[in-house]
């Protein structure tokens, strides 16, 4: 209980600035910026988001005329820097780079992080995760159709489990068709692909990074709402008629009561991510794909999916723990 | 071949050849430095390697990688704090090997060591990388979980004067370590409501703490003492204490190939790590010594042992990561994101879109280990005089630099109050006698012990039988047994304080009679 009275303190002190300070505010948006501006990471330096915030930053730095460092502060999947990013002062020069599960999946799944939307400023996304079921090449299933066919035949199948999100989809398939699951944990991404590649287990969720295996590796189904660009013809999971798709994106994200103009600038700097040949390069070489979404829309979109997707992981029965 | 040949026409440009070194150079630094390591080093080189050409970017990284794990050695014999954890054991034989005038010997075995244990390490990568990774994927969980507890029976060799001070200190590492997120089904475990501990208790502010803050401390409070000494030991006054013997070498000829084998292993297994491979063949080759008692007063066998294995790891680390995709180090997982900004994607694909670089990226990691050789040698000239420098002036800044490298890592200041807690802890173990070895064994070893077993269970189906099926974890497992007993029997054969061969040998007799 200590955090959101925190948090509400601090909003409410925000607003009592903004209130009084309104004119300063203006004007010193509009020098907006005048100086280096931190960018927090929630990942370890040198994993996917954190290659793409690097990118995003350079393209910042080029829009914005000052520098943009990135510093990592890893921890319980960028709660810790989410966190430090709420304590921040709103003036534009400490933002996050980061995936909105932080805010749209992880406060439904542990019970120390209770970010809502309202708790931050959205300055846009820039890229999605093309997260899907995943399985070796040689399997004798094709979809997820044919996938669950095979599972009822074969009870105790081993399905790697990466992370709660991972865990909470095939516990709601396995409830609905009455399958049989041995739950394999997996720490990281890479131990992941490796057991598939290993065949130590037959199905697996992947945050996107399967997409460097085409050798080796299908999909089966995507978990997102919309079909992803690496894998046309794979089906979402909610063409399947389970309803559980959720869209990870990943974007900028800033203190509450960061000035509208400094989002809007931010936003319309990001924008320019979407032409920038560096960035193309990075996100093409690991294949994510590049999405924007402004400033408005990726409030929108924050503020239906923390909606839509806390109700499916309350339909599924999780207690945040 | 053809291609190696090509990769070193490529490697050998001065443009290349200056970022190897700056690389190298910058590692065996940071290396030495107590606190600091690849962790700052990498932190600073990311963003370097945007603005690099591939192979040099990668040059720079793996530069990094090799010259931190050999200039570790350098500060756990000149001050028994080691630079990086994997160095602890190097610091248990090079510390009194110091304090007896031998600091130049031990540096010196120390590098040669590190240079033999990377080089046939590297050689060993570019030969096998294929066939090998291809055999690492049939070491899964099953077979990963019964090596490693195969492993933990080296504790034994480890724990020092009393096997169950190191047992309950090695006990106490696999407590702390069970802190943090579980795995299987995500619920905090001792974290006190703490976001910051959802991912465990970080190793490095751990080890920063136990092995230097906690030795800087004792340091001060034996200040007079040490200090009198240090002006008794004018540094080699006898020739032979400065060099490397023939007589040395043929001692420690068996512990470098060993170290090299143990250190090339666990590089290739994925989620061990270079303080595993170095503590493994520390108790190795004090098993396989005939005097183990002596091991701790200053052999160099411990030396060369340790530091073998530790630098034979990072490039074995390579192997599923240029074989597979898959990476088995930290260094490594930060090469993909270097390879893959450069538009090449480890994996077995890499090896036919572009053997070129491939073999560029060989030729610069050959070109590395003659190049830290080289650093190595003029560096320990600078850093030996370390040892005379009297120790009021060391403390300072030993323990600003382990500050900042706790602090480095997840840029917290909440890495810092886990130092401190961890420093206490270090000072009683230190106090007591208990083995902060172990206790890092433990702390090392056990998540990655837990993990592969709620693995297995789930990929055995939760029945015995389906054990048959994985001979390889048979054979640990017989093998643990085996030991375990021998141990057992040994012990209490033997008296209470025997070593492990002396009560062998009292066995033996006691059949024989």
């Amino acid at each position: 209980m200590k955090h959101p009275d925190r948090r509400k303190v601090t909003a409410a002190l925000a607003a009592l600035a903004l209130a009084a300070f309104g004119q300063a505010g203006a004007a010193q948006a509009q020098g907006y910026p005048d100086k280096p501006i931190t960018m927090l990471v929630g990942y370890n330096a040198g994993g996917q988001t954190d290659l793409v915030a690097r990118a995003a930053a350079k393209v910042l730095s080029d829009e914005l005329g000052q520098p943009v460092n990135v510093v990592n502060k890893p921890g319980a999947g960028g709660g810790v820097a989410a966190r430090e990013l709420t304590q921040a002062t709103p003036d534009g020069y400490t933002i996050m780079f980061h995936a909105n599960s932080v805010v749209n999946q992880d406060p439904f799944l542990m019970k120390r992080i209770t970010f809502t939307p309202e708790d931050f400023e959205w300055a846009g996304f820039i890229t999605v995760y093309q997260a899907g079921l995943i399985t070796q090449k040689d399997a004798p299933y094709d979809d997820l159709d044919g996938f669950v066919a095979w599972a009822k035949e074969n009870p105790g199948f081993a399905y790697a489990t990466l992370s709660p999100g991972a865990r909470m989809i095939m516990q709601e398939i396995a409830k609905k068709e009455g399958l049989e699951v041995n739950y394999v944990p997996v720490k990281g991404g890479g131990e992941m692909i490796n057991a598939i590649l290993g065949k130590q287990s037959v199905l697996a969720m992947s945050g996107g990074l399967h997409a460097k295996y085409p050798d080796d590796i299908k999909t089966l189904a995507v978990l997102t709402t919309f079909r992803q660009p690496s894998w046309p013809e794979a089906k979402s999971i909610d063409e399947y008629g389970y309803t559980l798709a959720m869209d990870g994106r990943a974007g900028i994200m800033a203190p509450k009561g960061t000035p509208p103009e400094i989002i809007e600038r931010l936003s319309d700097a990001l924008a320019k991510a979407e032409t920038d040949e560096t960035f193309a390069k990075v996100t093409g070489a690991a294949d994510i794909p590049i999405m924007y979404m402004n400033a408005t829309d990726a409030k929108a979109e924050i503020e239906r999916t923390y909606r839509e997707y806390g109700e499916i992981f309350r339909n599924a029965g999780i207690e945040p723990q | 071949m053809q291609d190696l040949i090509h990769g070193f026409a490529d490697v050998l440009t001065v443009y290349t050849l200056a970022w190897i070194c700056a690389g190298v150079t910058l590692g065996y630094v940071l290396g030495v430095l107590p606190g600091l390591g690849k962790a700052t080093g990498v932190a600073v080189a990311i963003p370097l390697t945007f603005y690099l050409e591939p192979v040099a970017a990668i040059a720079l990284l793996i530069g990094i990688a090799k010259g931190s794990a050999a200039g570790s050695a350098v500060s756990a014999i000149l001050l028994n704090t080691p630079g990086e954890p994997s160095s602890a054991p190097t610091a248990l034989d090079g510390y009194p090997m110091a304090r007896q005038g031998k600091a130049q010997k031990a540096l010196k075995m120390g590098l040669y060591a590190s240079v033999i244990g990377d080089f046939l390490s590297t050689v060993l990568l570019i030969c096998l990388a294929a066939p090998m990774a291809r055999y690492a994927l049939l070491i899964g969980p099953v077979e990963l979980c019964a090596i490693l507890v195969f492993s933990m029976t080296f504790i034994g060799g480890l724990s020092g004067r009393s096997l169950l001070k190191g047992l309950i200190a090695g006990a106490f590492g696999v407590f702390f370590a069970t802190v943090g997120l579980e795995t299987e089904t995500f619920i905090p475990r001792l974290t006190f409501g703490l976001l910051d501990l959802d991912d465990g208790l970080p190793l490095v502010p751990i080890a920063i703490g136990m092995l230097a803050v906690a030795e800087m401390i004792v340091q001060a409070g034996n200040m007079r003492q040490l200090d009198r000494e240090t002006e008794q030991i004018v540094d080699g006054t006898r020739p032979e204490d400065r060099v490397v013997l023939w007589s040395d070498w043929k001692r420690c000829f068996a512990p470098i190939l060993r170290g090299t084998l143990i250190g090339s292993v666990v590089g290739i297994l994925p989620g061990l790590g270079a303080s595993v491979g170095s503590f493994l063949s520390y108790g190795a080759t004090r098993r396989a010594s005939d005097r183990p008692e002596e091991f701790g007063t200053g052999r160099i066998e411990g030396v060369a042992a340790a530091e073998s294995a530790d630098n034979a790891v990072v490039p074995a680390s390579f192997v599923p990561l240029f074989a597979l995709g898959i990476p088995g180090s930290v260094i490594a997982a930060i090469l993909i994101a270097a390879f893959v900004l450069h538009g090449l994607t480890p994996g077995p694909r890499m090896f036919q879109e572009q053997p070129e670089l491939v073999a560029a990226v060989y030729a610069a990691m050959l070109c590395a280990s003659g190049i830290l050789l080289f650093i190595g040698y003029t560096g320990q000239r600078i850093f030996a005089r370390v040892a005379t420098v009297p120790v009021r002036l060391i403390i300072p800044v030993v323990l600003f630099l382990c500050c900042i490298g706790a602090w480095m890592e997840t840029g917290s200041i909440f890495a810092i109050y886990i130092m401190l807690a961890f420093t206490v802890l270090g000072i009683l173990a230190k106090k007591l006698d208990f083995s902060f070895v172990t206790f890092l064994i433990g702390f090392v070893i056990g998540p990655s012990v837990e993990l592969s077993f709620r693995q297995s269970l789930q990929i055995l189906d939760h029945r015995w039988s389906n054990l048959t099926g994985h001979p390889i974890a048979l054979v640990f497992i017989a093998l643990t047994a085996v030991v375990l007993v021998a141990l057992a029997r040994g012990r209490s054969g033997g008296g209470a304080v025997g070593t492990v061969r002396d009560t062998g040998t009292t066995i033996t007799k006691g059949r024989i009679s």
